[in-house]
């Protein structure tokens, strides 16, 4: 909503994001931009929190981390659109907030597992990860994740490479937002 | 490169502007429209509200049948070392109770039994709801115990039994009603917290 209301700033912001993202400039240091702080001291509006890679070809949007309640481990959401007329697949997710960063999804028997093999995103189609269905784990936290903070995740996709997403953390809580683009 | 980027703005606008505006609350999919009267869904037959004795995260003994008896309760079995569907559903508990009409919000009980006693600890249960009650009249109840009383307690509550060190558990938030059963439960979605605002209304009188 605040990228509606104040166009110059938002835009710029963005553009800063994109171009720091295009040139392919370090992983740590993206997390400041000034509409991802604004949504996420909000904690309403998802929208802004996109990563994604430099062609275009992969999509990241609608992401968050729900400020962990117990301090131990966090769950990261987004949906992943493939662009492109070519599946692509989720091999890995890095992040800087805790010693262990690895991607769960949903079993047959309602549990949930490592995703091993990657997980695919089908051509023209998308990848939602979303409480109960997937979502990042992130273990041994090096500290606290507070609302209005953001954690810096690095997607490696087997064809597209690598895509920085900047995911807000939003309140205890707060409502999940909805997964963008879902019907 | 300028164009580039306008590009790809205009993209993630259109991505934002998907997401669903739906009104509220939206019935459970799961529903199977035996009983329309409830957003979540709904129990045939309704399931009596449950004895069982545990104990609370002051570590004094909780008989939940006799202290919630005749009030508007959500029960949830979960855990605390749980990322992801637990605290994302005790988050629309909370939401649902905020947006609650006073009285029912007043009348209201939340209980939380851990499925996992090795780690939840009275004192790790009370820190962990503390997050989650705060500004409510009434602060979530914490209930641990042992394996046998836990599992008992699932059996009466007709929910299955968890595996994995209480990892894998039932994922469904039951509603006891003022009349001592349940009718309706709720599974974790986007209108998890409508409908619990919603039925939570209806059971409460």
């Amino acid at each position: 909503m605040q990228a509606v209301s104040r166009p110059p700033l938002s835009v710029l912001a963005a553009a800063v994001v994109l171009a720091a993202g295009l040139v392919g400039v370090v992983r740590g240091a993206m997390p400041q931009s000034t509409a991802a702080s604004t949504a996420a001291a909000t904690g309403t509006s998802m929208a802004g929190m996109e990563g994604m890679s430099p062609d275009m070809a992969i999509v990241v949007n609608g992401a968050y981390l729900r400020q962990p309640a117990n301090r131990i481990n966090a769950a990261a959401y987004f949906t992943v659109y493939n662009t492109t007329g070519t599946p692509d697949t989720l091999l890995s997710v890095a992040s800087g907030a805790g010693a262990q960063t690895s991607v769960h999804t949903e079993t047959a028997g309602g549990g949930m597992q490592t995703s091993d093999g990657g997980l695919a995103v089908p051509a023209h189609g998308s990848l939602a990860l979303t409480p109960g269905r997937g979502h990042v784990m992130i273990e041994q936290l090096y500290g606290p994740l507070l609302a209005g903070q953001t954690v810096n995740l690095a997607l490696t996709f087997a064809k597209a490479g690598q895509v920085l997403v900047t995911v807000p953390v939003i309140a205890v809580t707060a409502p999940a937002p909805s997964p963008a683009g879902t019907p | 490169m300028m164009r580039r980027w306008a590009v790809g703005l205009l993209a993630m606008l259109a991505l934002a502007g998907c997401s669903s505006g739906t009104a509220h609350p939206k019935t459970s999919e799961l529903n199977d429209h035996t009983d329309t009267t409830y957003s979540g869904l709904g129990l045939t037959p309704p399931q009596p509200r449950p004895q069982f004795t545990l104990t609370d995260s002051a570590g004094r003994p909780f008989s939940f049948g006799t202290a919630t008896a005749g009030k508007p309760t959500l029960l949830y079995f979960g855990y605390t070392h749980c990322p992801d569907v637990c605290p994302t559903t005790l988050a629309d508990i909370a939401q649902a109770l905020r947006a609650a009409p006073a009285s029912v919000r007043q009348a209201a009980r939340v209980v939380f039994v851990t499925t996992d006693v090795k780690r939840d600890t009275p004192a790790v249960l009370k820190a962990y709801l503390a997050q989650f009650d705060p500004g409510l009249p009434n602060p979530f109840v914490g209930l641990t115990g042992s394996q046998a009383q836990i599992d008992a307690a699932q059996v009466a509550a007709h929910v299955t039994l968890a595996e994995d060190e209480g990892q894998t558990h039932a994922a469904q938030v039951l509603l006891y009603g003022s009349d001592d059963y349940a009718h309706v439960a709720f599974l974790q979605s986007t209108d998890e917290a409508a409908q619990i605002t919603h039925d939570l209304a209806l059971v409460a009188k």
